[in-house]
């Protein structure tokens, strides 16, 4: 924990804050949102009636059981997913029904994402991974090389930036991912399980650098989880079920109880 | 895009290794099989490209050069005459006997030209490397190449020899002038030619070779000589390309070098094709991930197409100096694959679009993959 702690007061002095954006602001907000597969007969409910705000500083983590609607959620989030039903705010417009065209600038300007399997390029080094996401997103991005090395000297792992993926912990590869995840500087981080395939100890220093990119650097963190333990990272926990948000609400007590931020 | 695609290929060394194989093989096939048609089509019009003629003169009914009927000297003297003609030269070609060393009889291809004492003829042996070729009016004088050493048994200028039972005298020797027949070349004087050949009788003449004068078109020359009765007129180029058409056409050496051609572009396209295809699938959650992230589909699409690139450009490398060996190989039998670098250039032109639909099925996996697919586990 001491050990973060110091990662993450480096990360709050080298991640830009997302500028511009007031306390409470919404970066992202889903309203009446519903996601139907198929039709007639064989149509299954995915999600209904589903309204969230994302906001910039705060860590909301969504738990649920498997099939409950969790996937779905964020995938309408982060424009991954067209929902059947409501609207997806995000730069102060409905962009719900926008074609796939209009897409991907949306996503690389708000969002980065985080895998439970990294998805790292296992041929390029973490560096070149990152620098790669950068470019990727931006073409005409100044010195991908440059930014990335930035990005991976905060989250830690200067000293490994010319390592393979194979040459990397569990823990190591999901720092890279989140270093590729803030490449374009987007105001949205969002995490599929990131934690579930690392042991306990790495597991929280993830969730504890995912933490400090909220508080320290304005992201707005959205993670889906199984891991109740990560509900001490979290400042609202969205508890969805078949389909429903049942429930947005502070950390439990006894979870928040040790939160260090 | 360039430094992500170069290490995805390599990442895998066997696959990587396998590509350029594959690859190499499929260009090496199409230089040499390529190479190998041009060759034999550069041998079947060898004398019609060497001579000095404008226009070549044969009979209207003619389909090969090699077979051509002959018909009389009269007509020579009515295209010699043809307004626009500076120069008529009469050439006759046919089959003879020619008597080997140890009794035996060998079929050759006889070419008698109107050779004239210190003047050189519009159709002459060039590539002379042993002896005198000046000596080809002299009655009997023959010019062999060396290349048919072996078929002759005539190491050197001054063997004396029967053609068709008439004596002959080798006065000079050749280098790389063959006949698509495979029958040796024997050039001599026309008056010698005729000797060797008494069955044709008479005074014949089987082509008259014309320069046209400064002052005229070709193509209208051309056009007063075709107007004579039974008479075709064809430019040098035209008489080269008919002729190379008369052989690829019908013995179906075309076809049967370019199927191979093509075959080796099949085999290569497969190959790469499969290994880009599987690289393809074993990122495809990579792919994802960028794409989840905002990469537009052209960037992922680059990233496959500058694989396929690097795969076309290592194969032609390595394919190159393979079908160079194979044509050093294959001199030795006699056979010339002509590797041009016209022919380089379209076969990398070749290479490239090859490898580019190789990686169509890739580039329609990535454009279809749906970026949500990264969340399912």
């Amino acid at each position: 924990m001491t050990m973060t702690m110091t990662a993450a007061l480096s990360l709050s002095e080298s991640v830009p804050r997302v500028a511009a954006v007031p306390a409470q602001t919404s970066l992202a907000r889903l309203v009446g949102i519903g996601k139907t597969y198929g039709s007639g007969e064989n149509a299954v409910a995915a999600l209904a009636n589903a309204t969230l705000d994302i906001r910039p500083g705060e860590v909301t983590l969504i738990e649920g059981p498997s099939g409950s609607g969790k996937t779905t959620l964020i995938s309408i989030l982060g424009l991954l997913l067209t929902p059947t039903a409501g609207e997806v705010w995000i730069e102060g417009k409905n962009v719900a029904g926008l074609g796939e065209r209009a897409l991907p600038g949306l996503r690389a300007r708000n969002f980065g994402f985080v895998f439970q399997g990294f998805n790292l390029f296992p041929a390029l080094t973490a560096l070149e991974n990152v620098a790669m996401a950068i470019q990727m997103k931006d073409p005409r991005a100044k010195s991908p090389k440059g930014q990335a090395k930035e990005l991976l000297e905060r989250v830690g792992l200067g000293p490994r930036m010319h390592h393979l993926p194979a040459d990397l912990s569990g823990g190591q590869k999901q720092r890279v991912a989140i270093a590729r995840a803030l490449g374009g500087n987007p105001p949205m981080i969002i995490g599929d399980e990131p934690t579930a395939a690392l042991d306990t100890k790495t597991a929280l220093s993830v969730m504890e650098l995912l933490r400090e990119l909220a508080t320290n650097a304005g992201r707005a963190v959205v993670v889906v989880t199984h891991d109740p333990r990560l509900e001490r990272f979290a400042d609202r926990v969205v508890r969805v079920e078949d389909g429903l948000i049942q429930a947005i609400a502070a950390p439990s007590s006894s979870a928040s109880s040790s939160v260090s931020h | 895009m360039w430094t992500l695609a170069r290490k995805l290929l390599l990442h895998d060394r066997l696959r990587f290794i396998v590509a350029i194989a594959g690859v190499s093989v499929s260009v090496m096939l199409v230089l040499v099989q390529v190479g190998l048609y041009y060759g034999f089509m550069d041998t079947a019009s060898s004398l019609i490209d060497a001579s000095k003629a404008d226009i070549w003169v044969g009979k209207r009914s003619n389909d090969s050069f090699e077979f051509a009927t002959p018909f009389d000297e009269r007509t020579y003297y009515k295209v010699a005459s043809t307004p626009g003609v500076e120069r008529a030269e009469r050439v006759l070609i046919n089959f003879a006997q020619f008597k080997l060393p140890d009794g035996g009889d060998l079929g050759a291809q006889v070419v008698g030209v109107d050779s004239t004492p210190g003047e050189r003829p519009l159709l002459a042996p060039w590539n002379v490397v042993e002896g005198d070729a000046q000596r080809l009016t002299q009655p009997g004088a023959i010019v062999i190449d060396k290349s048919e050493v072996g078929k002759l048994h005539i190491e050197h200028p001054g063997h004396i020899t029967e053609v068709s039972g008439v004596r002959a005298e080798v006065v000079a020797m050749t280098s790389g002038i063959r006949s698509f027949t495979t029958s040796p070349i024997v050039f001599t004087d026309i008056r010698t030619a005729r000797s060797f050949l008494p069955q044709l009788g008479g005074e014949p003449v089987t082509y008259v070779l014309v320069k046209v004068a400064a002052s005229e078109e070709i193509a209208e020359v051309q056009g007063r000589i075709n107007a004579l009765p039974h008479l075709a007129a064809y430019t040098t180029e035209q008489m080269s390309m008919r002729t190379r058409d008369y052989w690829s056409s019908r013995t179906g050496v075309g076809a049967g070098f370019f199927t191979t051609a093509v075959l080796g572009i099949i085999v290569g396209f497969v190959v790469v094709g499969q290994i880009l295809y599987s690289g393809t699938l074993q990122y495809i959650r990579e792919y994802g991930t960028l794409k989840a992230m905002g990469a537009k589909n052209s960037a992922v699409v680059k990233v496959i197409l500058s694989q396929a690139m690097i795969s076309a450009a290592l194969g032609f490398i390595v394919g190159a100096p393979l079908a160079m060996g194979m044509r050093a190989a294959m001199k030795g039998a006699n056979l010339t694959v002509a590797l041009s670098p016209q022919l380089y250039i379209v076969t990398l032109g070749i290479t490239a679009v090859m490898c580019s639909f190789a990686a169509l099925l890739s580039i329609v996996k990535v454009l279809r993959l749906d970026p949500a697919s990264v969340f399912k586990a």
